[in-house]
């Protein structure tokens, strides 16, 4: 295919093989950042970090060559705080930021060989996902069934079941946002992956500078120690080190950790303390499903605790010989006093 | 089975190891056997599970040696197939639908119901409890599937394979058809990229073979303010799978926003419409047994063996139209043996000879007596043959 990606494009996506060709080819040493112009670079990338710790997408777009030093200072930035927390919440919300650029793309786009090129470059290459145009309206994406499933089955809205969705032949049709939404999370590890490998020698001083500013000012608020408790099973223990790790739990285990400490009698203030160290933490919306669970609002129903054998078909149980028969996370404790 | 007295099980066990000397090619080999767990329910000393065999030989010699009455291999192919269950390491499973007549609802299944005490056996009704011979409460229900019931299943076994090929983008020849052995298909997908699908995923596509969770947007009904309604139809139209079924039922085109917002507003508006939406789903979707295809760790009857609850063999359709259950996989002994029938009447067919019992003691082939002694409606009265 002689059509290639734009700069652009590099700008947008600094993730892509090619963006970190382009930085090869420009023989970036790494010392390089401890020149005076790198300023600029060094205060944009942190100030990155620290719109995106404060829950917000940082929009702002430059030219291609700004974009690339920017997204790798800040991986560098990142990694040096060794907080866990920072991490997972920058990868989360540097995901989200490609998404945002790529559905605008996937819907602007005109051009098809283009738009299937952007589709081969971020799904085919990076995540070994064949997603198509549809050949009667290429406006719509397919992307096949299993693949689709792979994915869809972590979210719990009804919309994503496919009993809602269009099938057929095999291949699951969706527009620009649902494809894109579909592979957050697999963007999301890439950058992860791409911040725990990088090697950490010869680090310019400007880097290591904002990377204490940072750790410092965004140093976790809850620890995991704080709500630990060896009267707690160990799915909810696993669940709890997870979170502290600054891990975006899926909505399952959010219920049984939320039903859960509903059940032992703790308050919803204590229950969205815990959630804060959640990479999508939003207090607003933790509180109001915290309190919809605890029967506070809509149906005034509360709800239980899932049973073990729910959690197991969910991936969630991590039974341990001192479980024993226990039918319900919640018997553990009983158990236990 | 252990309700069973013992000149039943020498009768059954008997028969089910002649079964196994003759007909020990009809036992399917399947892919991977040696990354299959496998595991029997036997006649005396209940189930066994976590082995694994290294070829069919040895699936072979297991079956005439312990002659089992039931005999199961994993969905699952594991790294270490007869370690405890959270030590195999789970590497995949065969994709698997499950459709028995009980779940179709026909209306003939009350004509060839029977009742029995759980702990007894007594033929009982169940609106009066306890069993008035032992005074327990717990009841058994068997059924003997007839013509209907049959013809009802291939119908829906059918009208599976179409969604499986025509939505979910299975070819044909990946999908094999094998009778339960008792009352219902079971279809396995040999398809490599469904085997990696987790539980969820699974259940999933389960859903969209029953119609659950459906919802008013498929065809693009949208909930405005005030039980409102707002049209945004589907950019694919509705040329696939359930938008296709949904609009075809409600006679909409792409053109016809309002017909579908009067039709919306008749039922009661969106609320009213979501619930006849998940009734009507309901309804003409599949009736699998969901459990089955979600099930990632299950042991399932494995192709050729026996099914305990009737004598009859789990066995291939390649031809389902012309496949008759209660001859083609009727293959026990033709010895006569005289048994005592529970019930006063009692109509069944198999190997094309039909029974029509009314005495209570009968003179039956093995086949026909160990169906009914498999069901719990029929007890040896002298073991052996006559």
């Amino acid at each position: 295919m002689s059509l290639k990606l734009g700069t652009v494009d590099f700008a947008k996506y600094p993730f892509l093989n090619e963006a970190s060709k382009f930085l090869a080819e420009s023989h970036l040493e790494l010392d390089e950042f401890n020149r005076p112009e790198m300023e600029y670079i060094i205060d944009r990338a942190a100030s990155r970090v620290e719109v995106e710790m404060q829950g917000k997408l940082y929009k702002n777009l430059e030219k291609h060559e700004v974009e690339v030093l920017t997204f790798l200072a800040a991986l560098l930035i990142v990694k040096l705080t060794r907080v866990e927390q920072i991490l997972k919440k920058h990868c989360l919300f540097e995901a989200m930021r490609a998404e945002s650029f790529l559905i605008q793309d996937l819907r602007n786009e005109r051009d098809e060989k283009k738009k299937q090129l952007l589709l081969f470059e971020i799904f085919k290459e990076l995540f070994k996902v064949n997603v198509d145009l549809d050949p009667d309206n290429p406006q719509i994406f397919r992307m096949k069934l299993t693949d689709y499933l792979a994915r869809s089955s972590h979210f719990h809205e009804d919309g994503w079941k496919i009993v809602n969705r269009t099938l057929h032949d095999g291949y699951v049709y969706l527009d620009a946002d649902e494809i894109v939404r579909l592979v957050r999370n697999e963007l999301s590890n890439l950058i992860y992956d791409k911040i725990k490998t990088m090697p950490l020698s010869n680090i310019p001083q400007p880097i290591l500078e904002k990377a204490n500013y940072l750790a410092f000012k965004f140093k976790p608020i809850s620890e995991y120690k704080q709500y630990a408790n060896m009267d707690n099973p160990p799915c909810i223990e696993h669940a709890l080190e997870l979170m502290s790790k600054g891990e975006n739990l899926p909505h399952t285990a959010r219920l049984m950790l939320a039903t859960y400490m509903l059940s032992i009698g703790k308050n919803v203030d204590y229950i969205v303390a815990l959630f804060r160290t959640a990479p999508d933490f939003n207090e607003k919306i933790t509180r109001y499903q915290i309190e919809h669970l605890a029967g506070h609002t809509g149906g005034l129903t509360r709800y239980k605790v899932p049973s073990c054998s729910k959690l197991e078909s969910e991936d969630l149980c991590f039974r341990t010989s001192d479980c024993g028969e226990i039918s319900n996370p919640l018997k553990f404790r009983r158990k236990k006093t | 089975m252990n309700s069973l007295k013992s000149s039943d099980l020498i009768l059954v066990k008997n028969a089910f190891r002649e079964y196994y000397f003759k007909y020990n090619n009809l036992v399917e080999i399947p892919p991977r056997i040696n990354e299959r767990e496998f595991g029997f329910r036997s006649f005396h000393s209940g189930m066994i599970r976590h082995l694994s065999f290294e070829n069919i030989r040895q699936v072979h010699a297991t079956l005439l040696r312990d002659t089992p009455f039931d005999f199961y291999s994993s969905n699952a192919f594991y790294n270490s197939p007869a370690s405890p269950m959270q030590e195999k390491g789970w590497k995949g499973a065969d994709l698997i639908f499950d459709i028995d007549a009980k779940d179709l609802g026909l209306p003939c299944e009350a004509s060839h119901r029977y009742e029995m005490c759980a702990n007894c056996g007594e033929i009982i009704n169940s609106t009066v409890l306890p069993c008035q011979a032992c005074k327990n409460s717990a009841i058994r229900i068997e059924s003997i599937p007839c013509k209907n019931c049959f013809l009802n299943l291939r119908r829906e076994v059918n009208k599976l394979i179409a969604i499986l090929t025509d939505e979910i983008g299975i070819k044909d020849d990946s999908i094999s058809t094998y009778f339960s052995g008792n009352s219902g298909f079971h279809l396995y997908v040999n398809d490599f990229s469904f085997h990696s699908l987790d539980s969820r995923a699974r259940s999933d596509l389960a859903g969209y073979i029953l119609g659950n969770g459906i919802g008013p947007q498929v065809i693009g009904v949208r909930n405005g303010p005030n039980n409102t309604v707002s049209i945004m139809f589907p950019r694919t139209g509705f040329k696939y799978g359930w938008s296709k079924r949904l609009a075809k039922k409600f006679r909409i085109e792409q053109t016809s926003s309002l017909k579908l917002i009067r039709y919306v507003n008749k039922l009661g508006g969106f609320d009213a419409f979501s619930k006849y939406l998940t009734d009507y789903a309901k309804e003409v979707g599949i009736k699998i047994d969901p459990h089955v295809t979600i099930d990632i760790h299950r042991i399932f009857r494995h192709a050729g063996t026996l099914n305990g609850k009737s004598g009859l063999s789990k066995l291939r359709c390649v031809d389902i139209e012309h496949f008759e259950p209660l001859d083609a996989a009727c293959l026990l002994n033709d010895s006569v043996v005289q048994v005592y029938v529970k019930p006063s009447t009692l109509k069944f067919q198999l190997k094309g000879h039909k029974f029509n019992i009314s005495h209570n003691k009968v003179r039956l082939p093995t086949y026909a007596a160990v169906y009914l002694i498999c069901k719990g409606l029929a007890t040896t009265v002298f073991p052996g043959s006559c």
